[in-house]
């Protein structure tokens, strides 16, 4: 159903295309099979990647210390478990949507202004936005835990603090395991973002070479990027499959067993590695603290805020995040379905939802530009291809490890391979798949500030705008705006999946956990 | 339920039979018991519950109950499901604060400090009717579980990683004719049986003095309900004391007395010898 946005979207398109630069859509095609092997460009292109591999794991560990920690400590069970009642936690809460709500973007490019180009920006701007979603959803996992063992515990006299650790920790920690390896991934796409924003990296490269329209060039970074992001995939993958963790949809853990001293020993290798890592990237946290002397803040121009469309600015970042996750979630189903019979095809289609993952929707954003005049469909389709790529992996490793029965039942029966996969196999993860695509539709909302640079109207535009030009008014205004968009995208979207999911809990040990003695 | 029992008083007195299909363990766990104090003499009873009352969602779940155990007592708790048993176990280990009522537990109501009340807690051991065994964790890891409360944070942090204690835990499964093989086994690798004995040995190792068990027996098959409640009975010879909740009025053979309980209230409170079959009856009578 989603995917029928695709009619206006391609009713839309001739009427957007300027005609100007199909032959820089050849040439950067062609490209594609002959970069650039110059051992200068090469070299270049892995310390960029270096760079950014670096930025992604220091910003990514950042997050994770940052998100446990706050998860632990805005979790309602835990706080039943040591003061007797759960409203810290709610506190805590709603203090971390703030941070959660601004995109990693907004955080790079506010730093980059105050402690100028460091190279611990780019970590911290990832550590904060992350951490404080990590902390959402380890709070959420936590709270979602039986609490039936950390009574049984606590009744025969067990502190808090060890009960906790002991009833909640081993069925918690694979869970938290598999997550943190997906977010590891996001890193490295954030980290990517951020270089095309300048921030050092990858991602500067990639948007130097393309503005310079130097396109074997562009290839060979994006060559080594879509190499390092197999890579991480697979062996994140293979780490997940190993220690049997849940997937992203079924979210339900197995047996880990005793493998708590395979992981302890695995992070606690992973300590010195990011020590050395920081100190090659010459990351000092302290020049966070050296703040640049700022232009003098004006009066606010309450006039000029006001005079602002806003209106409009909110329709247009509304629309632009409508299309691009009805384009996401709606395309991902439909591209596997069109292609089902051929093998082949599927490598295609799987080649190419790789490709839209890592690359930035900034970039692909710039590439549209070639051929198409600016505005929110253009900006819809950069920031719905991204997450087609997202949406859509996820959609093929679920779909991978479905039960297929139904599906040969079909075939069998004489039915298409296409059919058979919608009704086979589709049938039993819609509701899931689409639970999931209500969550990305509040990520893409987020995310839509990033494709504000090609000048589609929007919040996004309008924000970088104003951060480009000080207007420190404009920019505390918009980013409220945003924030309180984004935090009631987030609830809307809570709502979509809960109704699709209906994650109904028993109620029979809530009031266990409620009247214990304090 | 009641039916079939009037003319098999008699029967009732089961627990030789209990006690003769399982002689080796029975054996074993007697030599168990602790020595911890115990005078023989009229100490203060190891439970007291006075005039507790309970408010539930809408209704009462518990009122004025008066309940005392003494060390050596095995006691049986029956009513129809709803009628309160649950939650008096609840309320008697510290899970639950009445809303009226005072607890005393060795003659003493619960300390206002947390070490203290945790002391108090660690001398009532709980077989709950779920187990509660975590599932990831090794036989060993559950086991020893039940020191935390003896424990500091190191030690409950290294439990995690290593195996501790091996041998307290070695020997509290074999008290339960368990492998030692077991130890390494995570929980949820075992068969229902073997976790009941888990939950058992779990037990022995928290070293509790008053055992509360919540329909232990329940969705266990009759061979092992039978094992098991003897296990239970022979663990709780004094100085230590049982209260067991169960709502098959045929297995009360091995207790010394037996509280009906209806709709929050005590309805009676006697040895099990004179429990007559009216009395049952009117406990599980419908209300309607």
């Amino acid at each position: 159903m989603p995917a029928l946005v695709l009619i206006p979207v391609l009713l839309v398109l001739p009427q957007l295309i300027h005609g100007g630069g199909w032959e820089l859509v050849g040439q950067f095609a062609m490209a594609a099979v002959q970069p650039s092997l110059d051992p200068v460009v090469i070299q270049s292109v892995i310390s960029g990647l270096g760079t950014t591999v670096s930025m992604a794991l220091l910003g990514w560990a950042g997050s994770m210390v940052l998100g446990v920690g706050l998860g632990i400590a805005s979790s309602r069970t835990v706080w039943r478990a040591v003061l007797g009642h759960g409203a810290p936690a709610e506190l805590i809460r709603k203090l971390l949507a703030i941070p959660r709500s601004i995109h990693e973007l907004l955080w790079g490019l506010l730093l980059l202004q105050l402690v100028g180009l460091e190279p611990v920006v780019a970590v911290v701007a990832i550590a904060i936005p992350f951490g404080a979603l990590v902390a959402r959803v380890v709070s959420d996992l936590i709270d979602a835990l039986p609490t039936g063992n950390l009574n049984a515990l606590r009744a025969a006299g067990a502190p808090a603090g060890p009960a906790l650790v002991t009833a909640l920790g081993p069925p918690l920690l694979p869970q938290l395991l598999s997550y943190s390896s997906y977010r590891l991934e996001c890193a490295l796409r954030s980290a990517t973002l951020l270089g095309v924003f300048g921030l050092g990296g990858l991602g500067t490269e990639l948007r130097l070479t393309l503005q310079s329209l130097n396109f074997k060039e562009l290839w060979s970074g994006l060559w080594v990027l879509l190499a390092a992001m197999v890579l991480l995939e697979t062996l994140l993958g293979w780490l997940r499959h190993r220690w049997s963790m849940p997937n992203r949809f079924t979210k339900k853990a197995m047996v880990s067993g005793r493998q708590g001293q395979e992981l302890v020993a695995l992070g606690a290798a992973l300590i010195p590695l990011l020590v050395w890592i920081a100190q090659g990237q010459q990351i000092d946290p302290g020049a966070l603290l050296h703040w640049q002397p700022l232009p003098p803040i004006g009066p606010p121009h309450w006039a000029e805020l006001a005079g602002l469309n806003w209106p409009s600015l909110v329709g247009n970042t509304i629309v632009l995040t409508g299309l691009a996750a009805a384009l996401a979630v709606g395309g991902a189903p439909l591209l596997l379905l069109l292609v089902a019979a051929w093998p082949l095809g599927k490598l295609l289609v799987r080649g190419i939802w790789l490709l839209a993952r890592l690359w930035p929707p900034p970039l692909t954003a710039l590439l549209l530009l070639f051929v198409l005049k600016p505005g929110v469909p253009t900006a819809a389709l950069a920031l719905g291809f991204h997450n087609l790529g997202i949406l859509g992996r996820l959609l093929l490793e679920c779909a991978e490890t479905a039960d297929r029965a139904p599906e040969q039942a079909l075939i069998s029966g004489g039915t298409g391979p296409s059919i058979a996969l919608l009704y086979g196999r589709f049938s039993s993860l819609a509701r899931p798949y689409l639970a999931y695509g209500a969550y990305r539709a509040d990520v893409i909302l987020r995310e839509s500030v990033v494709v504000g640079l090609v000048g589609a109207t929007g919040l996004g535009s309008q924000l970088l705008e104003a951060l480009s030009s000080f207007a420190w008014d404009q920019l505390l205004a918009l980013v409220a705006v945003y924030a309180a968009l984004t935090l009631l995208g987030e609830d809307l979207s809570d709502r979509a999946r809960h109704q699709l999911l209906e994650t109904a809990h028993g109620d029979d040990q809530s009031q266990e956990v409620g009247g214990a003695w304090r | 339920m009641g039916k079939g029992l009037g003319g098999e008083k008699a029967g009732w007195n089961g627990t030789q039979i209990h006690t003769r299909k399982l002689p080796v363990i029975s054996q074993r766990l007697m030599a168990d018991n602790p020595g911890a104090p115990s005078d023989g003499g009229p100490g203060p009873a190891l439970l007291e519950l006075q005039g507790i009352t309970l408010a539930g969602r809408g209704q009462q779940r518990l009122e004025a109950i008066k309940l005392s155990i003494a060390p050596g007592e095995r006691v049986a708790l029956i009513g129809a499901s709803g009628a309160g048993k649950s939650s008096l176990l609840a309320v008697a280990n510290g899970l639950i604060k009445p809303n009226g009522g005072t607890v005393l537990w060795q003659g003493a109501p619960p300390a206002k400090s947390r070490r203290q009340r945790r002391r108090q807690q660690a001398r009532i051991g709980t077989l709950w009717q779920d187990l509660r065994l975590i599932e990831e964790l090794t036989v060993q890891q559950n086991l020893n579980g039940a020191r935390l409360a003896q424990w500091g944070w190191p030690k409950a942090l290294l439990n995690l990683l290593l195996p501790l204690e091996t041998g307290r835990c070695a020997a509290a499964l074999e008290k339960l004719d368990l492998d030692q093989a077991l130890l390494d086994r995570p929980v949820a690798s075992l068969s229902g049986g073997q976790r009941q004995r888990v939950a058992i040995a779990r037990l022995l190792r928290q070293e509790p003095l008053l055992v509360l068990a919540d329909e232990p027996l329940a969705s266990l098959d009759p061979r092992l309900a039978e094992e098991l409640l003897a296990l239970l009975l022979d663990f709780t010879r004094a100085p230590r004391a049982l209260v067991m909740s169960l709502h098959r009025p045929d297995l009360l053979g091995g207790f010394d007395r037996v509280v009906g309980l209806r709709a929050g209230r005590v309805m009676f409170d006697q040895p099990v010898d004179q429990l007559a079959k009216d009395q049952l009856t009117a406990l599980y009578a419908s209300s309607l």
